[in-house]
């Protein structure tokens, strides 16, 4: 730039540049007015093929979690979907971002048509749960087999994304929470799998004499320690152990089954029966000295364990899982009840371009044919009810999974505040510490009790009230 | 500069197409579709890129910092300062501040002492006849202790997690070498050392590119200086602090302010190296906090206003660095 003219020139463009400046975000704020969502979408004609009336030549907008499942299986569906309605068809984008993808999207009011809300970075429900369809319509209707869907389904699995009585989320995927261990390493080593801590304990001592760990852990995933405890919990002290933690009250974290189970770990910790360094550990590292070098002899953990790990598992492993601990003989449900919770939650914004289409492609993922795909590849069950053969498809952890669930019946629970309220990396900080013997019982229960008291007294935090 | 050449000449083509009452001095300019083009294109452009990209976001998380917006909704209620002091109430957000505060302390005069040392020792270390000339094997050095800089930050980061793992990492691995107890100690995972380790790895990967630079200033010096502080008997560690130092404050200045700012973020090595915060939260930094925040608990009010805090922090921190180097030149005599 010429230097005797720039600073007029300078000057005039910043007054230009200043006009620019006041003048798009005053655009961009109209634009956003604009928008924010008449939704729904053009809609066909509801008939008994098609209970939420797809209209023909739509192109449903499904946004998947690309985790452990991978998104096979909702093109699975699609397929199916693109045959039943003319013209048709599923566009299935693959997303392990979902929160930080799929946010300009809910405020722009164009929300995809379905979405699976799942991984590290998925939207805490609590947020959208007011801008999410209700999916009771689906599992009212028949599947494609013509039984109604809500018949085929395991019992409970409404229940973790139905919020204040309006189900939003449908989680696909049943979860069974166990405590796992190699079968062929315990018959090996004449060791029986405990059911309650005692036995646990005794194990411990055991392993000990055999140069190895009870438990083993990883930094990301200490909590999974916090998930053992409370579910042993809940096994003794029943609904009303479970509706405290819940429900945030104040105490929760001292109620009697909680303290006697913390105790219990304190004293597997303190006798060297945990497998120190877990707190600098990557926890997959961790759960393969578990699966791999098989140093530790029990891992606490959902039933995706087996898939998470099917690279890391020694040879001849027979992953197996077992009911989690019990803390007596006369706890409010038997040893054999387990938590089983439904995971992989789907949704369906209200705003979405085709919420027909989104709820037709879960209609049609919840039918046997696809939900039984959906088991012979990922070697997991899913909420429709027999859709594993005996022989698990060859995993022993999948056989063990159905014996759980039909050993326990109708005794199974689950609980919710963690995921609701998006408490894990605050619990995550203080498990840690206690796995690595840093703290005692009391110093956990007061860093959790104020964990959940400063959510329980955030007014701008909207509270989910369980029953 | 590159860009000069055009710009420079366009005043000539001006001339050609303009009227012959062409300006002396300021007279009024007339506007010819090439000087029009020429400030849309080098003016006009990166002016409103910047405005819309960088300028107006700034504006937004300002405002934003001042509502209660979900970040998912397209709603939101005006609460006027409420995020700044539910901020100060937040254990989270003080202990995220004061690790932000301890890193910006520490991690930049480390770095530079340590780049300082080595430049100094390349550039003048070596012997003391002859022309001025560092250590032998000076330039075999200078490359080596680059190669850090060339890895990315997050590489950086996933390679030493590995090195610090407990049970199967090189260190560990090393000192059980070396006859040591060190079978599960866990670098990454014991309050009291997690935060100098995360510290070593954010030096280590910074010390070659700021030597680098500090070599590029002692050049500058004309040889006479050293020569004649030689002649007047000055030692090595004498002819670094009083007379390189000195010379180049101005590099270190720059040098400073850049890794104040790396350090009051380090998103990417905690994410890397201690994903939650490290034990007992000794590393958590606010970033992490803000995406916490902003994005997996739907508070993106609330991260905004995390982020207007850390602006107003980083600026702070430039103009307390501006400062104490004004007094440092001031001390030295070098001020110009």
């Amino acid at each position: 730039m010429a230097p005797e003219n720039s600073s007029l020139d300078r000057r005039n463009f910043l007054r230009a540049a200043g006009t620019l400046a006041v003048g798009i975000p005053l655009g961009v704020t109209l634009a956003s007015c604009a928008s924010g969502g008449t939704g729904g979408g053009a809609t066909g004609t509801k008939t008994k093929n098609n209970p939420f009336g797809v209209a023909d030549s739509t192109t449903v907008d499904a946004v998947i979690f690309n985790g452990g499942y991978g998104v096979d299986y909702v093109s699975f569906a699609g397929s199916i979907f693109a045959k039943q309605h003319s013209g048709s068809k599923v566009k299935v984008s693959p997303s392990t971002q979902i929160a930080s993808e799929l946010q300009p999207r809910f405020v722009g009011g164009n929300p995809p048509d379905l979405i699976d809300n799942s991984g590290a970075q998925a939207i805490g429900f609590n947020s959208i749960r007011k801008q999410l369809e209700d999916l009771t319509e689906v599992i009212n209707a028949d599947n494609l087999e013509g039984t109604k869907i809500a018949d085929t389904l395991y019992a409970g699995v409404t229940e973790p994304g139905t919020y204040d009585g309006k189900f939003v989320a449908l989680n696909y995927v049943l979860t069974v929470y166990g405590v796992w261990y190699s079968a062929s390493l315990f018959e090996k080593n004449g060791w029986t799998p405990p059911t309650t801590w005692d036995e646990a304990l005794e194990l411990g001592a055991q392993a000990k004499s055999a140069g190895k760990y009870l438990f083993v852990w990883g930094k990301e995933a200490a909590t999974y320690y916090q998930t053992l405890a409370v579910d042993s919990a809940i096994k003794e002290g029943g609904q009303e152990l479970r509706l405290a933690l819940d429900n945030l009250k104040s105490g929760c974290w001292s109620q009697e089954p909680l303290q006697k189970v913390f105790t219990a770990m304190k004293k597997a910790i303190d006798s060297g029966y945990v497998k120190p360094g877990g707190a600098g550990t990557q926890f997959t590292a961790a759960q393969a000295q578990w699966s791999l070098d098989q140093q530790a002899l029990l891992y606490p953990s959902g039933s995706w364990i087996e898939n998470e790990m099917k690279k890391q598992t020694a040879d001849g492993f027979q992953m197996t899982g077992i009911p989690e601990l019990s803390l007596s003989d006369n706890g409010k449900y038997p040893k054999t009840a387990i938590r089983s919770a439904a995971g992989e939650p789907f949704c369906v914004p209200s705003s979405a371009k085709s919420s027909a289409g989104g709820k037709e492609l879960l209609r049609i993922m919840l039918s046997k044919e696809a939900a039984t795909n959906f088991a012979k590849t990922k070697l997991a069950p899913t909420i429709v009810k027999d859709t594993v053969p005996a022989d698990g498809f060859g995993s022993t952890a999948l056989v063990s999974q159905a014996k759980m669930l039909s050993d326990a019946g109708k005794d199974t629970f689950t609980f919710n505040f963690v995921d609701t309220y998006g408490m894990n990396q605050d619990q995550l900080v203080l498990w840690n510490t206690f796995l690595s013997g840093g703290s005692s019982v009391a110093q956990l229960t007061d860093g959790l009790q104020q964990i959940t008291d400063k959510i329980a007294n955030d007014d701008s935090i909207k509270k989910v009230t369980y029953k | 500069m590159s860009v000069a050449g055009p710009v420079g000449s366009a005043p000539a083509a001006l001339g050609r197409a303009g009227a012959p009452s062409r300006g002396r001095g300021r007279g009024v300019r007339r506007w010819t579709v090439d000087r029009i083009s020429l400030f849309v294109v080098f003016l006009g452009l990166p002016l409103a890129l910047f405005l819309v990209f960088v300028i107006w976001p700034f504006l937004q998380a300002a405002f934003y910092s001042l509502t209660d917006w979900t970040g998912l909704e397209a709603n939101y209620n005006l609460i006027g300062v409420g995020n700044f002091v539910k901020e100060f109430q937040d254990q989270n957000f003080t202990i995220a501040l004061r690790n932000n505060l301890i890193f910006a302390l520490v991690i930049p005069i480390v770095t530079i002492v340590i780049a300082l040392a080595f430049a100094s020792l390349i550039t003048i270390g070596g012997p003391s006849r002859g022309p001025m000339r560092g250590i032998a094997g000076s330039s075999f050095y200078r490359v080596v202790s680059f190669f850090p800089y060339v890895i990315p930050a997050i590489v950086i980061g996933l390679i030493w997690a590995q090195i610090f793992d407990p049970s199967s990492g090189l260190l560990n691995q090393a000192l059980i070498g070396l006859g040591l107890p060190y079978q599960a100690f866990a670098w990454l995972g014991e309050p009291a050392v997690t935060r100098w380790c995360l510290m070593f790895v954010v030096v280590w990967g910074f010390v070659g590119f700021y030597m680098v630079l500090f070599i590029a200033g002692i050049k500058g010096v004309p040889a006479e200086t050293y020569e004649a502080a030689r002649i007047d008997g000055c030692g090595r560690f004498r002819m670094a602090t009083r007379v390189t130092l000195p010379l180049i404050v101005e590099n270190v200045q720059t040098a400073y302010i850049y890794l104040g700012i790396t350090a009051l973020d380090l998103f990417v090595y905690t994410q890397a190296l201690t994903p939650n915060g490290g034990p007992e939260n000794t590393t958590l930094v606010i970033p992490q906090l803000i995406l916490r925040y902003a994005f997996l608990q739907g508070q993106a009010g609330y991260a905004s206003a995390m982020g207007v805090t850390m602006a107003v922090v980083t600026l702070g921190y430039a103009g307390l660095v501006f400062l104490l180097f004004r007094l440092i030149r001031r001390a030295l005599g070098s001020e110009r």
